[in-house]
């Protein structure tokens, strides 16, 4: 298990990035898993004096999550990359690559999923 | 002012990897960057879903070659706490040296990539010329010049003979004498000094809000250093992080400098103290349940993510590495600074695109 791990809502998430924020806390990186279920595990990672603190949000794969770029400016990469490699919905990206920082028109979806992919929505392959 | 936008990259003299910034000027001087990555993204998180837990160590390694021991360490490690394994104390020590080597690799090959930056050609030349020798003893103790793949759950895959150990130390200690007469260059240097010095400030305070790590962030004085947690055998071993103060050009590259020595001094320290004994032990059963394994790359501080469900595969494997944390400090350091200075601002951030984009 990892240590100091806290469920929140996604509600809750700007409440705690803010908080960490003010408490001296630097933002490490974020992860997504997608648990196979038609939801995610967003991992947010803060550290204070190299301990970690981390925040798990479960979001619906069609629900929208705020970003935290406006918190963290740092968030902006991984929040882009998510997006694009998981298909997750961010919102409110400070920089927002539109879903091409990494993937071209023609590219998959969100190539990270758990998911079924259907030969014809693939752009550019017959 | 009108604006202009300049494109740099993805192909440049000065990178060694594509990545692509869209400046944008008034007259000489930066106003905004705009980063774009993709160039040579190869998915290896999502390969990892398809190989056993065992064999992903093999391509963890190949994030990046520079720092591929420090990669399979920092997996590693992740798989033996999930799996409650103890590696024996020779591992541990063993671990450590290949590290440093490695550390002693790297920044050789970024100060050697700086002086070429800044047209300091002879510079570059024996730099590298020293970076020769930290390859040939990675090469004579594990078979392979970069990608040495000694680390394996459990434990390392090879051993040191006390023949090898000795000369590992005595290598070690050329390099130190060598690069303490390039130092006086890199110090004193009128040409470089005026490259360097003041260019590209990044004070403490906003090195830590975006995220720093490794000689980006001890450059801006921020002491922090992951191995100082004592991981593999670094708890056993007498060091403080290297800290400079300046925050500039200059203070990254003397930090990196200086963990040159600090790297052979530890290598001194772990030869010193190896014990005797197993260099592995048997792994039994499928990792199961989450965890996170950091380590000191040379860049900073690396994380690996890692999620097992009881079987031979993982159910997923992210890596944060130090350059897509850096990336955010360098978008701060380059509005304000003289288009001049873009391609030694960009190097001092000792870019790994391989690694950032995994």
């Amino acid at each position: 298990m990892i240590e100091n791990a806290f469920d929140i809502s996604k509600e809750l998430l700007q409440i705690e990035a803010q908080d960490s924020k003010i408490k001296g806390y630097r933002f490490v990186t974020a992860t997504c898993v997608d648990l196979g279920n038609g939801t995610f595990d967003v991992l947010y990672h803060f550290d204070k004096n190299l301990e970690l603190k981390n925040y798990r949000v479960n979001v619906k794969k069609e629900e929208e999550l705020t970003s935290i770029s406006n918190i963290y400016f740092s968030a902006i990469l991984v929040e882009n990359e998510m997006k694009e490699l998981f298909g997750l919905n961010i919102t409110n990206i400070a920089i927002d690559y539109g879903g091409h920082m990494l993937l071209s028109d023609d590219d998959l979806n969100s190539p990270m999923a758990k998911q079924q992919i259907v030969i014809e929505e693939r752009k550019g392959d017959k | 002012m009108g604006k202009t936008v300049i494109p740099f990259g993805p192909q440049h003299p000065v990178l060694p990897e594509p990545v692509h910034l869209k400046l944008v000027m008034e007259d000489e001087v930066i106003v905004e960057a705009i980063p774009a990555i993709g160039y040579v993204h190869r998915g290896l998180e999502k390969l990892t879903e398809t190989k056993e837990f065992t064999q992903n160590v093999y391509i963890v390694e190949r994030i990046c070659g520079i720092c591929s021991v420090m990669h399979a360490q920092a997996y590693c490690q992740g798989i033996e706490n999930l799996m409650n394994i103890q590696v024996p104390d020779r591992a541990r020590y063993l671990r450590v040296i290949w590290a440093e080597l490695h550390r002693i690799h790297s920044h050789l090959l970024w100060l050697g990539l700086l002086a070429d930056a800044f047209g300091f050609e002879s510079l570059f030349m024996q730099i590298w010329r020293n970076r020769e020798k930290v390859m040939d003893i990675m090469e004579e103790t594990a078979g392979g010049r970069v990608i040495i793949s000694v680390n394996t759950v459990g434990g390392t895959r090879r051993d040191m003979t006390p023949e090898a150990l000795r000369k590992v130390i005595a290598v070690s200690e050329e390099i130190k004498e060598d690069m303490m007469k390039l130092e006086k260059v890199f110090m004193a240097d009128y040409t470089v000094k005026h490259r360097l010095v003041g260019v590209g400030v990044l004070d403490k305070n906003t090195a830590y809000e975006f995220g720093a790590v490794g000689p980006m962030a001890r450059g801006s004085g921020i002491s922090q250093d992951f191995r100082t947690t004592g991981y593999a055998a670094y708890g056993e071993l007498d060091f403080e992080p290297v800290i400079e103060k300046d925050g500039d050009c200059y203070a990254r590259t003397l930090v990196r400098l200086r963990e040159i020595y600090q790297s052979v001094d530890l290598i001194n320290q772990a030869i010193g103290k190896i014990p005797e004994g197993e260099i592995s032990v048997p792994v039994k059963g499928f990792p199961n349940g989450e965890v996170i394994s950091r380590v000191e790359q040379p860049r900073g501080e690396v994380l690996y993510y890692l999620k097992g469900n009881g079987t031979k595969n993982l159910d997923r494997l992210r890596v944060r590495t130090p350059t897509f944390a850096n990336i955010p400090t360098l978008l701060k350091m380059l509005p304000g600074s003289q288009l001049a200075d873009v391609p030694v601002l960009i190097l001092t951030i000792d870019p790994c695109i391989s690694c950032t984009e995994r």
